[in-house]
């Protein structure tokens, strides 16, 4: 894999619409979630991440903005300067867009074919061009200006991480010089009963890695970064390098993870291998951490055996809830910030530690020497990914 | 003819499924069959239950070229629609004010395909799955850059099941088609995959500046494919031009906006 330089990354979800405050917040260990309640009838307990500005009132006014572009539309907006300099360096054409999503316009279906009963039915349009998971592709390549290569990705959890791997092969095999890989996920009720209805969701805040774990809260928003070829123009601008990244398939089952996670342990050791590093050189792994019993057992006894020590592990989905499609590129911008600060964000609630996992959980905003962080993205369809992320001189 | 090689691969085998035709000749021939559903020999057990027809279709195909690959390929799945008809039955769940089926749920997802196809087949190999309007050429480009980088065979498979009547989309037969690409000299139809017109390369004069303004009321709903495009035709030309060995060119679709995404056929290409 050819040098990569991220030069451009912008993030929203429960902390936040814009990246100062998400970064703020993360870091300053706030809890976001709200009940359920703050977005549907439920008739069981769960928390959400709910994306602020997306709320439930919104979909009153009839907009043409679905909560899935509203999602993305919030990143869009941040990152269109560096976009436009990438326009500038490389021409449109020769930037790409490739997006991810889990859910894609399903809330969009959802609102069409078994409407919520709290809100009017009336006045309501639907096209079952909002339902595809690249409904809102077009506009947004155009919104940025980008008339390359674009394509979607949907690989449920680890869809984010797809994404930028086949970013990176469309820089690398010379059909652009530059790519924005976005990815958005809205919650949606299918969603929220989906979850529950496999006994994933936790009635309280997810507690990631904790000794009482017993499911995931679910989020929503969106996480784009921009990608450039890693030449002297794009590394004067860099917020970091992707060192490499790895996926692999558990090949177990579709949805239970491998109790030893094969396919993590493949998947990171590919990525480590593809970056030219040892584990001892990862600083910090920012874990898919989802917070089920399971899920979370898998990832830790993969890392064990990938690392056989026990490095740092950190699990943003206690700050942002699970936000399924973009959890990947959400992690890897939160560890970006990371590489920035020099400092591993609190993992919320993940005390009292499980001891039978064997791994050590950042329970507190923790100053480190961070240089190389690993990222873990694993999801449905026994699809995992990892990406090793580095402070963009290489240090 | 205009247009930029991305690279050559060889196509080491290529199967067909359609619900209403026997093979991809019929179906370019107009010639159809009473609804026939898949077998989907390679799911067996409770992984047979609650599969989509799209799942169904993917492992057919799929299993088709099972015997051909010498060991588990990287496999890309393709959908335009993803598991749609999967979808609307848990809506109409949701509707009836039923709980939402577990296992319904969990084979909702895009990849679900590729997920119960790398189980079936004890794979750790990775697996992707390319959706969108344009999903038919994005997953020939995923599959053929996949081979190229890894130097490694590729199974392409790309599927798509009718949309239901609820969704008012566009109606469609249930079809796949399924690509096992390989990169090495000598085995199999060479094909080169070419962007009609061609691609610029290098840095090209900024672009005149654009609107920064609201979204106009529509513009979410654009799509990027070309209408032109007939998948079913796409897919059975694809296959077909594997068994000749004439010259051709089967336009997959657009994979940017004013680019088509070609597969090309040399004439003397077998081995």
């Amino acid at each position: 894999m050819d040098g990569h330089v991220i030069t451009g990354a912008a993030l929203a979800n429960c902390l936040g619409i814009d990246n100062r405050t998400v970064f703020e917040r993360a870091f300053a260990g706030a809890d976001s979630f709200l009940p359920g309640s703050a977005f549907c009838d439920l008739p069981f307990a769960t928390m959400l991440g709910i994306l602020p500005g997306a709320a439930v009132e919104d979909k009153l006014l009839d907009c043409v903005v679905t909560r899935l572009a509203a999602a993305a539309l919030a990143s869009v907006r941040q990152l269109q300067p560096a976009v436009r300099a990438a326009v500038d360096r490389w021409g449109a054409r020769r930037v790409a867009y490739v997006f991810a999503s889990s859910t894609g316009g399903l809330e969009e279906t959802e609102r069409w074919l078994a409407p919520d009963p709290r809100l009017p039915a009336a006045g309501l349009r639907y096209s079952y061009a909002d339902h595809g998971i690249d409904a809102t592709s077009a506009a947004i390549a155009r919104r940025l200006g980008v008339e390359g290569v674009c394509m979607a990705l949907s690989t449920a959890c680890s869809s984010s991480f797809k994404a930028l791997a086949s970013a990176i092969r469309l820089i690398d095999c010379g059909l652009a010089d530059a790519a924005v890989v976005g990815s958005a996920d809205s919650l949606c009720r299918t969603t929220i009963f989906g979850f529950h209805s496999l006994g994933l969701t936790a009635p309280t805040p997810t507690q990631p890695f904790a000794r009482d774990r017993c499911g995931i809260t679910l989020g929503e928003g969106s996480a784009y970064v921009l990608i450039e070829r890693d030449v002297d123009v794009t590394r004067r601008h860099a917020l970091a390098r992707v060192a490499g990244i790895g996926a692999a398939s558990d090949a177990f089952h579709h949805t239970t993870p491998h109790p030893e996670g094969i396919g993590g342990q493949l998947c990171m050791r590919q990525a480590l291998d593809r970056a030219g590093m040892t584990p001892n050189e990862i600083d910090c792994v920012s874990a898919h951490g989802t917070g089920t019993r399971l899920n979370d057992a898998a990832e830790a006894f993969a890392v064990n055996r990938v690392f056989e020590r026990r490095v740092p592990l950190t699990a943003i989905k206690s700050l942002t809830g699970h936000t399924l499609g973009s959890a990947g590129l959400t992690a890897l911008i939160l560890a970006v910030e990371s590489l920035r600060r020099q400092e591993i964000p609190a993992t919320l609630r993940c005390t009292p530690a499980d001891d039978s996992l064997g791994v050590t959980v950042v329970d507190r905003p923790t100053p480190i020497r961070l240089r190389h962080v690993l990222v873990n993205a694993f999801g449905f369809g026994a699809s995992n990914a990892s990406v090793v992320v580095s402070q963009p001189g290489g240090a | 003819m205009t247009g930029t090689t991305i690279g050559s691969v060889r196509i080491l085998g290529a199967a067909f499924f359609s619900t209403h035709h026997a093979s991809a000749q019929d179906l370019l021939a107009g010639r159809e069959r009473a609804f026939t559903p898949p077998s989907y020999g390679l799911l067996v057990g409770r992984a047979r239950r609650f599969t989509s027809l799209l799942t169904q279709m993917h492992i057919e195909v799929c299993g088709a070229l099972q015997s051909i690959a010498a060991e588990p390929p990287i496999a890309v799945f393709a959908t335009c629609h993803g598991e749609i008809q999967t979808a609307e039955k848990l809506l109409a769940e949701f509707r009836e004010g039923a709980m939402v089926s577990s296992a319904r749920f969990a084979l909702s997802v895009h990849n679900t395909a590729s997920g119960l196809y790398s189980v079936a087949i004890g794979s750790n190999a990775p697996t992707t799955t390319v959706t969108g309007a344009n999903a038919i050429a994005a997953g020939w480009l995923e599959a053929s850059l996949t081979a190229l980088e890894a130097q490694q065979t590729v199974l392409l498979s790309i599927a798509d099941e009718p949309i239901p009547a609820a969704l008012q989309g566009p109606s469609e037969v249930g079809a796949a088609a399924a690509f096992l690409l390989g990169v090495a000299p000598g085995a199999g139809r060479a094909a080169q995959l070419v962007v009609a017109p061609s691609i610029e390369r290098g840095r090209t004069p900024s672009p005149p500046a654009k609107p920064s303004g609201p979204l106009p009321p529509d513009s979410l709903r654009l799509s990027i494919e070309s209408p032109d495009i007939n998948p079913l035709q796409v897919l059975a030309r694809a296959v077909d031009a594997v068994t000749r060995d004439e010259a051709a060119t089967v336009p997959l679709g657009r994979i940017q906006p004013g680019a088509t995404l070609e597969l090309r056929f040399p004439q003397d290409a077998r081995a």
